[in-house]
């Protein structure tokens, strides 16, 4: 008796193993299975492209080695995605999406048409930052952010529109850094400002680092200040709030920066099981090492360097727990869009 | 020298690796032009990937070929079922498509190919005279001398509505609802939301493709039902041919087709325009040069009216190249996506491109050159079994158009909004065509609406009013007053010639 029990508990218990091992490879292995990255811009932008060159590598690097594949969805800047991936996705971890890094502003300054908590995506991470540098005509007297206080005539910067870095970034540096600048929205995109610095109508403009650097590099304008998110070869340059003394001004500009270090965030719809999440930041970290990878990015101009998801997820709650004073005036100087 | 390096540049394209590559991209594009919704600018996206591992010639050679025949082949689609097959093709509808209700889907197709070609020979033939010239004929082009250019092709409406005073009217309160449908949406400015009730799919305006594609297929989808016949059914037999009859319009017209060839590039060449106006103002140019007494037929299969936007969504591609190669900034949308490709093959866009990589610069040249004849040869040779595509009866073909029209509007954006849009603006184009109001107005308010608002914005927060006194803006000014004199001179001189008569 005492025999058959021992052998019916060695019976059970294999059978338990085989069980929960299938069931753990059910979880964490895609072979077979299509994952799709949706985006939300239409093709061609820096997300798009992001996510394009993630779906060529991702599946290396993912249990079961799946195909990936990209679906653009976009509107409203991406705020149509995301709520898209938080609400309308099954959590199997085939759904991935790739958004605006600024999302987690527009939550915070309650922009119309968000229903979805930044906070609660299971995040995968960042492989990307994006650093904002303001530039001016290298032709200018302009070296230092001194010479932009004393500035008269105040030089004129190119933006885009009310909301995104060309505008904020500069806005910000005008209100609270005391830079006399003369700002003109409107342009249709950053490739277009460049053109009009070079017609001499802007003097310089904001924007990403990535998006600028030819334009350095060319001798076309010289940059001066860059904000908080920083890549080795603009580390020296002055970043915008160590020009403020007002800690509540600083907190302002470290607001607005702090998104840019999860430049390019990538997450999973809420109650995505552990097990999932993390053989995707797990992929995501190898992948974001992976030389070919990087020759690639590098050639699209990203600037990589790997947040995983719980680190983003903090920054995300920092953000959220903004004290009410910053937010009220952020919220005069930001518009989401 | 130059010369030297334009026939090497001839023998790199005509490497076999690179002519290969041109030769998948065009086939690529060809099916791309002809499926509605399947833009260039996503599907140039889509094959980026591709060309990580390519040398740069033969990646320019992929996806230029592929681009450049894409507004030739959409034409296509455009005259046979009056659906844009592009969102850069949907001018060709207005007359090609009505020819080919005539049954003369064959003549229409000829000289959209062969307007086509000569458009395209003019845009690259731009893209090699520029080369010495480039920086001053992109930089003279400030924010009010686009503002001017944007009046200027509004300006336009008036040659678009027809003589008598009624019609007349109807073309101007169709433009200005064009200006009031180009504002909605979040206002590039200030932020604010104009006219989107609290909707996300309004937040980035009305989008081009779904608003053309619904409001130039509808009608013609319900004009075919409730007519029963065939799309060119009320056309006697036996004059379906005629494609050569309408290369050779392109050559009668021949100073037509150039003229429309040079505003197609030269809008390309101006960045911030967008791909979408080229072929209105053309259009519109084209109607403007007709003389009176003919412009009643115009809108109504006047073949000139497929010369000027056939040749003009040909030749912009070639003028778009000149800022994206020279400046690194693009000219279209589509070109946004061909810059990144130079980042790709490891090129940086900018002088370097009219120098050290010259050879790039003039394969480019060749590539677009070489693609459309090997496209409109291949078109050409189809051309006649796809102008018998008219003499399907109704019933059997609307269903496929019908699919084609919510495929189209839906795959731009993949928003069920688009939808709802094209259906809108179906509804509104079918009002329009049973009551006779023009449509050309409405689509040229459109797409300049938001090009006029954006520019005169910047014009006036840059410089106050001093912009008016600029002598580009002067030169504009007068064109402009030029433009709307002449056609009401045009038409009292006819109107007296018809009370004497």
């Amino acid at each position: 008796m005492k025999a058959l029990l021992a052998v019916l508990l060695v019976v059970l218990l294999s059978v338990l193993t085989w069980a929960a091992g299938t069931v753990a490879q059910a979880q964490t292995s895609f072979a077979g299975r299509t994952i799709t990255i949706i985006v939300g811009y239409p093709p061609g932008g820096g997300y798009d492209v992001m996510a394009r060159l993630v779906a060529r590598h991702l599946g290396r690097f993912l249990p079961g080695n799946p195909t990936v594949i990209v679906q653009n969805l976009p509107g409203a800047a991406s705020v149509v995605a995301a709520n898209q991936v938080f609400s309308a996705a099954r959590p199997d971890g085939l759904t991935v999406g790739a958004v605006n890094r600024n999302l987690i502003l527009g939550q915070l300054v309650k922009a119309p048409g968000i229903r979805f908590d930044m906070a609660r995506f299971a995040w995968i991470g960042s492989p990307a930052t994006e650093t904002t540098i303001l530039a001016l005509r290298a032709d200018l007297p302009f070296r230092t952010p001194a010479d932009l206080r004393r500035a008269d005539p105040a030089p004129v910067i190119g933006a885009t529109s009310v909301g995104g870095s060309t505008y904020d970034f500069p806005l910000l540096l005008k209100a609270l850094a005391g830079f006399n600048l003369r700002l003109i929205s409107g342009y249709r995109s950053s490739g277009d400002i460049m053109l009009a610095i070079e017609r001499k109508e802007a003097d310089g403009r904001a924007g990403s680092y990535s998006s600028i650097k030819a334009f350095i590099d060319r001798g076309l304008v010289r940059p001066l200040v860059r904000g908080f998110a920083s890549v080795p070869a603009i580390e020296r340059l002055p970043v915008d709030e160590d020009l403020v003394g007002d800690p509540r001004a600083r907190a302002v500009m470290r607001l607005r920066s702090v998104p840019e270090v999860v430049g390019r965030p990538f997450l999973l719809p809420p109650g995505t099981p552990a097990e999932i999440v993390a053989a995707y930041r797990e992929a995501f970290r190898r992948m974001v090492a992976d030389p070919e990878f990087e020759a690639e990015a590098e050639r699209a101009g990203f600037e990589l360097k790997f947040t995983p998801g719980d680190q983003a997820l903090r920054t995300v709650q920092e953000v959220l727990s903004a004290p009410p004073d910053v937010v009220r005036v952020f919220s005069q100087f930001f518009r989401f869009e | 020298m130059l010369l030297e390096a334009f026939v090497g540049a001839l023998f790199e394209v005509l490497r076999w690796d690179a002519l290969s590559f041109m030769l998948i991209g065009v086939v690529a594009g060809f099916w791309v032009g002809l499926l509605p919704g399947l833009g260039g600018g996503t599907t140039l996206a889509l094959m980026l990937p591709f060309v990580y591992r390519m040398e740069p010639v033969a990646a320019f050679a992929f996806l230029l070929g592929m681009h450049s025949v894409v507004s030739t082949t959409g034409d296509i689609t455009s005259i046979l079922f009056g659906i844009p097959g592009e969102g850069t093709t949907a001018a060709t509808i207005l007359d090609g498509h009505a020819m080919a209700k005539r049954g003369e889907a064959g003549r229409a197709l000829g000289a959209a190919l062969a307007s086509s070609l000569v458009g395209a020979i003019v845009g690259a033939g731009a893209l090699l005279a520029a080369i010495p010239v480039v920086r001053p004929l992109v930089l003279t082009f400030g924010s009010p001398e686009l503002f001017m250019l944007a009046v200027l092709g509004i300006a336009f409406i008036a040659s678009l509505s027809g003589r008598r005073p009624r019609a007349m009217l109807r073309g101007f309160l169709a433009g200005a609802l064009g200006l009031f449908l180009a504002s909605v949406g979040q206002d590039p400015q200030a932020g604010h939301f104009r006219y989107t009730f609290g909707s996300l799919y309004l937040w980035d305006g009305l989008d081009l493709v779904p608003v053309l594609v619904g409001f130039f297929a509808i009608p013609e989808i319900i004009d075919l039902a409730v007519r029963g016949t065939a799309i060119a059914g009320e056309a006697p037999r036996g004059r379906l041919g005629g494609v050569a009859a309408g290369v050779r319009d392109a050559f009668r017209y021949f100073w037509l087709t150039v003229r429309c060839s040079l505003i197609g590039t030269y809008i390309g060449v101006v960045p911030g325009l967008g791909g979408g106006v080229a072929q209105w103002v053309a259009y519109a140019h084209a109607a403007q040069s007709v003389p009176p007494a003919e412009r009643g037929g115009f809108g109504k299969g006047d073949v000139r009216g497929v010369l000027g936007p056939g040749a003009a969504n040909n030749s912009k591609e070639g003028g778009a190249l000149v800022p994206t190669v020279a400046f690194g900034v693009p000219g279209s949308s589509a070109m946004a996506i061909l810059l990144g490709a130079f980042l790709l093959v490891g090129l940086t866009p900018g002088p370097d491109m009219l120098t050290k990589h010259l050879n790039v610069t003039l394969a480019m040249v060749w590539t677009i050159v070489l693609a459309n004849v090997v496209a409109v040869g291949g078109s050409l040779a189809l051309l006649n079994h796809l102008a018998r595509l008219t003499t399907i009866r109704g019933p059997l073909l609307i269903p496929i158009l019908a699919l084609l029209t919510f495929v189209g509007a839906y795959t731009a954006n993949n928003s069920p909004g688009d939808v709802v849009t094209m259906l809108v603006f179906g509804g509104l184009g079918y009002l329009m065509v049973r009551y006779q109001w023009p449509r050309a107005p409405l689509v040229l308010g459109f797409v300049l609406g938001e090009i006029a608002e954006r520019y005169l914005w910047i014009s006036v927060a840059r410089y106050g009013a001093a912009w008016l006194l600029r002598p580009v803006v002067l030169v504009l000014i007068a064109l402009t007053v030029a433009v709307i004199a002449s056609t009401l001179v045009q038409y009292r001189r006819a109107a007296a010639r018809e009370q004497g008569a």
